[in-house]
């Protein structure tokens, strides 16, 4: 293994590695050539599932059709689960790269290759924009109804909300690529000199002319800062449009402004959940257990469980409102999505994106290991299923036909279970996203070899005093 | 390399007690003008509690002003307090060190001064007795059938804020202790004797900073759910209220948490300002301080923005008449769309574009304006919250009303700011306004790595 021994002492025994980097870019290398059969055989079943996905989706149109929206509840609760993966996981290496976070390093790639999902993402957009109901009531002025229903668009733009909805998610996916490019052109530049066949043709194409000048250094930072901002921006907004145009506004009389943020928040559990998995899964079975410190786990799950708060915080500041303000509207959205219909998924959804992890990740001994932050980060992922059925599902049968246009919910619809198509489509959307990720992280190193390497220049293990402990350098 | 110069435990020690060993001339003459503007708030106030309401803008339907609007902005300056202590402490932020004390120290006064506005608004503050007790000796008038109610955020509310300062003073206390030790060490007679009482036979030895360093750690814990709840329930007072559509927002208390932590950095930032130019905290109190709390004022004001955004986007989005009504008031009609436009540009646009220049960040006089800005923005977003809703609280048209407050309310406002300033001046002359033991760890954890021809400042972590 290309490490020193894990340093640390105490109830941090084993905290931090200190990554032989002499040797690092070959063994990344190899190791993202090489295809061990653990590795063949999860390619293999999520490909599988992939395949009844697609068996399950071309049923469910063929049953269907495109004209309801009621039918595909669960097919867009899968794109909302995968999307807020593609869209979260970016943003972690994004944000933690702004705050020169050195225990960043080895989950910034592992993230940003969530943005080669996004192009499946993406296809799975598209059929949605064919089944999101018109704004203006196909009915004409029809007493009790509005002629306009209550979206983010009011009246406008031209296109709205289906072609603007499709450029955001577009747009979305082509800034995470560019992240990710930008972010792995030193790596690709390094990696061409020993790679063959394609992948030698592929990081040729990709790494352009880089040969590390300070100016392409410079260079390559000023556009990670600018399109991470620029990203971070585009994703809540993109969060915002899509949590009000297939959930908020499917719903008669819902009007709540904390969803869009809930909605967000959510959408970091789950990308944070799903990076802190894969990492558990590279240091214990992928052998990068020299490059992955357990201070990335216990550093990364303390902003989960602030992130986790933050989550029931919100939860409970929506609760509250609706609770305390006994509108009846209100009163049957609550009915409706929390305690009535989706009831036993509102539950479920609590345990899995508060009361569990929280139980979890509350003990700093299991902060500390590599395993507790990972299961928190399942746990996170299990309850952002629970919390995209509960909400996309019940949005989409909430008011079917033209009761999409009456100005309130004026009573409470039953739920809707699914049948075997749906269960295809959710495990086969699944399984189609980490296929493509498994895909990817053959294509790309799945670390970030020079940011691992520049974090070796500003980590030490220094002696101070008695004892012997981390020097963090901070870069301005 | 590192910024500012290494200091040693004497200098700290001499330098950053010389606001309490040796006042400046000019202490007593700015204590005494404070203290007077206080003297006439305090009997502008007494005047109109004799007077009654009659003398102040207030009126059907708009019964809440200024006083409210006050209330809610020093409620929201306390939130720097925990923002940079609790939690840069949980997150061991360097940069942190210099600002704790200030920030802790302004949320309890500020806390004491926003608690006196819903007092002075009762008319009758002897009666808020009511809000909460219904002791046997208090004659209440049971025969209307009338009780206090428990169910109300207007009950929450005292609760919660007096919890917060509870636990704020608690906060402050404890991490004053090693301080009031260097100070009885240092002082002579009556002073000894008390700082030697607060003290609590401190000696530094290393079972006592253990317990002070888990005490810290706890209680930085502990206060940060208090901290979010406080202002969460202030939003409540208005977010429960179905009857101002405007007010009933799921998102008024993450987005009244937000604004509240905004305004109260960057009054630390201010207040940090001040104190390196009265004291000559150059040292102490470093550009790089004050760089860091205006990148952390970005990220702060951004998910401010955002929280605003939501607000107004969801208030078009319902297209219920009485809601329209008032954001109309708000965005079309004249002034209240020029304070409109005033307050975002004051609390987000001018100083963000302010805080995205590093020179900029680092110019105090600039950085000194921004931050009076963002707090002018602050106090009349709450004003633009509550004083439209009320205009137009009611559907038919006959009984919309505006609000223009008088001057006895201008003079009881100006009166709270000056309390607030009165009270950080006397409390610089009798506690250190910036940690000492802070400012020596940080000194003894300072160090740098080379790496090839650079060197780069750096820490030892423990953990």
């Amino acid at each position: 293994m290309a490490a020193t021994e894990p340093k640390g002492h105490g109830q941090h025994a084993g905290m931090w590695v200190f990554p032989d980097v002499t040797v690092m870019s070959r063994e990344v290398a190899e190791k993202t050539k090489s295809s061990p059969q653990p590795f063949t055989m999860a390619l293999v079943a999520t490909g599988i599932l992939f395949i009844l996905g697609i068996i399950g989706f071309i049923v469910r149109a063929a049953d269907d059709g495109f004209d309801e929206i009621g039918p595909w509840g669960y097919y867009m609760a899968v794109f909302s689960m995968v999307f807020m993966v593609t869209g979260g996981a970016p943003l972690v290496a994004v944000a933690f790269r702004f705050t020169k976070s050195h225990w960043r390093r080895p989950l910034s790639r592992v993230s940003e290759l969530f943005a080669i999902v996004g192009i499946l993402n993406l296809l799975m957009f598209i059929p949605l924009m064919f089944l999101l109901p018109a704004i203006e009531n196909p009915e004409g002025v029809v007493e009790g109804e509005l002629f306009v229903r209550r979206t983010i668009w009011f009246e406008g733009p031209i296109g709205a909300p289906h072609a603007w909805d499709l450029v955001g998610v577009a747009g979305l996916v082509v800034t995470s690529l560019f992240i990710l490019w930008l972010s792995a052109m030193p790596d690709m530049a390094e990696c061409r000199h020993t790679a063959t066949g394609f992948r030698r043709w592929f990081y040729s194409k990709l790494s352009g002319n880089w040969y590390g000048t300070k100016r392409q250094w410079n260079a390559q930072k000023a556009g990670l800062a600018l399109v991470g901002a620029f990203y971070f921006m585009t994703l809540i907004f993109m969060q915002f449009v899509i949590s009000s145009d297939y959930a908020q506004s499917l719903i008669p009389g819902w009007k709540d402004s904390i969803f869009p943020v809930i909605y967000t928040i959510t959408s970091l559990h789950m990308g944070f959940g799903a990076i802190l998995v894969t990492l558990f899964i590279l240091r214990k079975w992928g052998g990068y257990d020299g490059y992955i410190g357990k201070s990335t786990f216990w550093s990364g799950s303390k902003v989960l469980l602030g992130i986790t708060l933050l989550w029931v915080y919100h939860l409970f500041a929506f609760f509250i409102t609706f609770w305390y303000g006994r509108l009846e509207v209100e009163q049957n959205i609550i009915k409706y999505l929390v305690t009535d219909t989706y009831g036993i998924i509102f539950l479920l959804n609590l345990a899995f994106s508060f009361a569990l992890p929280f139980a979890v990740i509350i003990w700093n001994p299991v902060r500390r290991s590599d395993w507790g932050p990972a299961l928190a980060g399942a746990l996170l992922m299990i309850g952002g299923v629970m919390f995209n059925i509960r909400i996309f599902v019940g949005s989409a049968n909430a008011a079917p036909g033209s009761d999409l246009y009456r100005a309130f919910m004026e009573h409470v619809p039953a739920p809707v279970y699914p049948d075997i198509w749906d269960v295809l489509m959710v495990i086969g959307g699944l399984g189609a996203a980490v296929f493509v990720y498994l895909l990817a992280t053959r294509l790309l190193p799945v670390l970030a070899i020079w940011e691992i390497k520049e974090g070796a220049l500003y980590q030490k293990w220094g002696k101070f005093v008695r004892g012997e402990y981390l020097v963090l350098g901070k870069p301005e | 390399m590192q910024e500012g110069t290494p200091l040693n435990s004497r200098q700290v020690n001499r330098e950053l007690l010389v606001s309490i060993l040796n006042s400046p001339k000019w202490f007593f003459g700015a204590l005494a003008v404070l203290g007077f503007i206080v003297l006439v708030a305090m009997s502008t106030a007494g005047f109109m509690i004799n007077q009654g309401f009659g003398v102040t803008g207030l009126n059907r339907p708009v019964m809440w002003g200024f006083f409210i609007t006050n209330f809610v902005f020093w409620i929201g300056i306390s939130h720097a307090g925990v923002m940079l202590s609790a939690i840069l402490r949980l997150s061991k932020a360097e940069w942190r060190r210099p600002a704790t004390r200030a920030a802790e120290i302004l949320t309890v006064f500020s806390l004491m001064t926003a608690m006196t506005m819903p007092l002075i608004h009762t008319g009758r503050p002897w009666r808020t007795v009511y809000w909460i007790y219904t002791l046997p000796f208090v004659p209440y008038d049971y025969a209307r059938g009338i009780w206090p109610n428990v169910r109300t955020p207007l009950v929450w509310d005292p609760s919660a804020v007096y919890t917060y300062l509870t636990s704020s003073i608690l906060f402050v206390l404890v991490a004053l202790i090693p301080d009031f030790a260097v100070l009885r060490d240092r002082t002579t007679g009556l002073s000894h004797r008390i700082y030697g009482m607060l003290a609590m036979g401190w000696q530094g030895n290393a079972r006592q900073w253990k317990l002070q360093i888990i005490a810290g750690v706890l209680l930085s814990a502990l206060i940060l759910p208090v901290f979010v709840s406080v202002h969460s329930i202030v939003s409540w007072d208005f977010g429960m209220a179905v009857s101002v559509k405007s007010w009933h927002s799921t998102i008024f208390a993450p987005y009244f948490v937000v604004g509240a932590v905004h305004s109260g950095v960057s009054a630390v930032a201010f207040v940090l300002i001040i104190l390196r130019y009265i004291y000559g905290w150059q040292n102490y109190i470093r550009h790089e301080h004050i760089d860091a709390l205006a990148r952390l004022l970005i990220v702060v004001a951004t998910g401010w923005f955002y929280f605003f955004v939501m607000e107004v986007v969801f208030g078009f989005y319902g297209r219920e008449a009485d809601e329209i009504a008032v954001r109309n008031l708000q965005f079309t009609v004249t002034p209240w769309n020029i304070w409109m436009m005033i307050f975002v540009g004051l609390t987000y646009f001018a100083p963000v574009a302010i805080w995205l220049s590093r020179s900029a960040r680092r110019n105090l006089w600039i950085m000194s304006l921004a931050c009076i800005f963002v707090n002018i923005g602050m106090w009349l977003e709450r004003f633009l919250i509550i004083v439209p809703g009320l205009a137009r609280k009611q559907l038919l048209t006959f009984d919309w009303y505006t609000y223009r407050p008088s001057s006895v309310e201008w003079i009881i406002i100006i009166g709270t700011f000056a309390l607030v300033s009165m009270l950080m001046l006397t409390i610089a002359r009798v506690v250190p306004l910036i940690p000492l033991y802070d400012i020596k760890e940080g000194e003894i954890l300072r160090t740098e790595i080379k790496i090839g021809r650079v060197t780069v400042p750096a820490v030892f972590r423990e953990d």
